[in-house]
């Protein structure tokens, strides 16, 4: 990705990578598909500890997000207010 | 009928099989959150994974014959995540200007995501290894797997952990944000990239071409700090 970015300054490359690039992230979610099969097959050792590995990924996943959010809207208003 | 099932029959025995049920599939699940105007419990990934998991099952499939059709998708993922170089160069100097604020996001949120995974594992007294696993799942898949190999876990568990953490969050972020509100779609594409790597990134890029563009530059950011934090972070405890 970083030596995408560096190619991504020839004016060539540009162009043939727009389309590719659009088509590709638009079905982004597609190619997580085959992984996410994969889940069935440790179903054994996840359903052994099924609730406490589900309140594990839930609650960590929602601190993630919100303490993201919360610290990405606190800088950038800081950022955002002597210009305005 | 029965060229049906000399259909089914040949199908089933080439590479060709897990590749058209997963396209057909996902494009069925895809037209259904469409029609529901993308709702998020509609996820299109979270769909298609459970009906290929369970016409597997039913159809007693293992799952290396499916992969070894699927893998020409999975092969995708790789240019796709340097395709999100894409939505990031054309707002480079937006991007630029904003460094320093986003990278303190993505640190906070990271180590958020990560150290609350491994508290409240260690508090329901999961396994060892288990923990360990727990503690790359806020990226891609392939990447926790790495990692997971270098803190001693277990690379498989990692993997689905992996998922599991990024349908979590494409599937329940659009309500927590509206809860906390006043966030823009940068803010939202953001979070997502940080917590729930290119699933959560999949999402935001469906709902707002410019909340993507923040998903994939915050995923990519989560990739480095976590590759370089996490071993170093499992010396210390």
């Amino acid at each position: 990705m970083v030596l995408m970015l560096g190619l991504l300054g020839l004016e060539l490359v540009r162009a043939q990578v727009s389309t590719v690039a659009n088509g590709l992230l638009m079905h982004l979610s597609l190619l997580f598909v085959p992984v996410g099969v994969g889940v069935m097959t440790h179903m054994a050792l996840v359903s052994k500890y099924g609730w406490q590995l589900f309140v594990a990924l839930v609650l960590s996943t929602w601190i993630g997000l919100l303490v993201t959010a919360v610290v990405f809207r606190a800088l950038l208003r800081a950022e955002e207010a002597p210009s305005s | 009928m029965t060229d049906f099932v000399q259909l089914w029959v040949y199908l089933s025995t080439t590479p060709l099989f897990g590749l058209t049920a997963t396209l057909v599939i996902y494009a069925s699940a895809q037209t259904i959150y469409q029609r529901l105007d993308q709702a998020p419990l509609a996820n299109p990934v979270l769909w298609t994974v459970v009906i290929l998991a369970c016409v597997l099952t039913i159809s007693d499939t293992p799952y290396p014959t499916y992969f070894s059709g699927a893998q020409f998708i999975h092969f995708l993922l790789g240019p796709a995540v340097v395709a999100l170089a894409w939505p990031m160069w054309e707002r480079r100097s937006e991007l630029r200007r904003r460094a320093v604020p986003l990278l303190l996001s993505a640190l906070a949120g990271g180590v958020a995501a990560g150290a609350s995974a491994v508290a409240i594992a260690w508090v329901l007294d999961l396994p060892a290894d288990l923990i360990r696993s727990l503690a790359p799942k806020s990226v891609t898949a392939p990447v926790a797997m790495g990692i997971a190999e270098q803190l001693h876990g277990i690379p498989a568990m990692a993997a689905v952990f992996s998922v599991l953490t990024g349908l979590i969050g494409a599937i329940s972020a659009p309500y927590l944000f509206n809860v906390m509100g006043g966030l823009s779609a940068q803010g939202r594409g953001f979070a997502l990239g940080t917590a729930s790597h290119g699933i959560g990134a999949a999402r935001a890029m469906q709902v707002n071409v410019d909340a993507g563009a923040y998903a994939g530059l915050a995923l990519g950011i989560q990739v480095v700090l976590s590759a370089i934090l996490l071993p170093l972070a499992a010396r210390f405890i």
